[in-house]
């Protein structure tokens, strides 16, 4: 749900990082938190297993900046990647924005970024969106590890529509900044097409 | 659709916070809010300067959200109020109308009955606020007046 504060002049947005188990959603999120200035952010709340797994979801909320007058606020969350938190999954997408779908470009996890995309859509068709309509963004996570994927093979296997993809390596913050401002644009844009 | 957007302008966000602030004194609440069930504060009232309003917001609407899984399993369609006993506050928080909710942190000496009963009124309040606005909205399709913006903007906005 985008809601515009005319009072407060702000324009408050709900962006998901999706994708498979340790795939950098959280990494992208911790890389935001650091190279954001402390007036430009919120805390950054994880609720995490005692592994550092994603047990809910974690939360950033950042103010990229005005517009029109307009404070641009955007909350970041991420889920848990795991299979079995679906549950969790689906609560988190209510009232999205956008989607950065990280993906994990490693061989072994190729079969785990197409169950994830299959999860997302179907999660998405339940909170009654569509992911042919919605902010999306691919990005191609751990493009520095020897037994990756090649990025052309990851679109052909991975993209959904025409789709900005955004090659990263979440934690030297290559991509990350690139990703969410992917996604932001398109979540303005469509702001804009509302009225 | 892809996007829900909700405008709230400066009558109803007076309408909204002239109630929120009413049930605030007769409590003696610490805050309350009216968020939106994706978890973004939108109308907050009270004197707790301390809190973290808008990770509260994001938790409370985590929080509601994830209880229709444990109503499901019991046969209910959903829970639509919380409480959460402290030492030294507490904390309600109810749907309202499936797309916000109303959250209240007060002291967690306060009467439970009374807190239910006044945040049962001001949820009615607060849904006739919400309806009047969204039939004003569905009469005036003119109202839907979000920012426009050029691309320029938009790309300064975000660096090129």
């Amino acid at each position: 749900l985008t809601f515009i504060n005319y009072v407060a002049r702000e324009i408050n947005c709900k962006i998901v990082y999706y994708g498979p188990g340790l795939g950098g959603k959280t990494t992208n999120l911790q890389y935001i938190y650091q190279i954001t200035s402390a007036e430009n952010k919120g805390k950054l709340i994880s609720l995490a297993t005692e592994t550092e797994r994603t047990l809910f979801f974690d939360f950033l909320p950042i103010d990229l900046g005005q517009i029109r007058g307009f404070q641009t606020r955007f909350h970041l969350y991420t889920v848990p990647g795991q299979v079995f938190y679906d549950s969790s999954r689906k609560l988190i997408l209510k009232g999205v924005d956008g989607v950065v779908f990280v993906a994990d470009s490693q061989e072994e996890r190729m079969d785990a970024n197409l169950e994830s995309v299959s999860n997302l859509t179907q999660n998405l068709k339940e909170q009654g969106f569509d992911i042919i309509k919605i902010p999306y963004v691919l990005q191609l996570n751990k493009r520095d590890l020897p037994n990756i994927v090649p990025a052309e093979e990851l679109k052909q296997q991975l993209l959904v529509k025409q789709e900005p993809v955004i090659e990263a390596v979440a934690t030297q913050g290559v991509g990350v900044l690139t990703s969410l401002k992917a996604v932001a644009r398109q979540v303005l844009i469509e702001l804009r097409k509302s009225a | 659709v892809s996007s829900d957007i909700f405008n709230l302008h400066e009558l109803e966000f007076q309408r909204i916070q002239a109630i929120l602030a009413k049930m605030q004194k007769e409590l003696r609440a610490d805050l309350v809010l009216l968020i939106s069930r994706s978890g973004q504060p939108m109308v907050i009232s009270g004197p707790a300067k301390n809190i973290d309003c808008t990770a509260l917001s994001s938790l409370a609407a985590a929080n509601l959200a994830a209880t229709d899984g444990l109503a499901n399993i019991v046969g209910e369609r959903e829970f639509s109020v919380l409480i959460h006993q402290g030492r030294q506050r507490s904390l309600y928080i109810s749907d309202l109308l499936k797309r916000f909710s109303l959250v209240l942190v007060f002291d967690a000496s306060a009467s439970s009955g009374l807190v239910r009963y006044k945040c049962k009124r001001t949820t009615l309040l607060l849904e006739d606020v919400i309806r009047d606005f969204q039939r004003r909205i569905e009469k005036t399709a003119s109202d839907i007046d979000t920012p426009q913006f050029s691309d320029e903007e938009l790309e300064e906005l975000l660096g090129r």
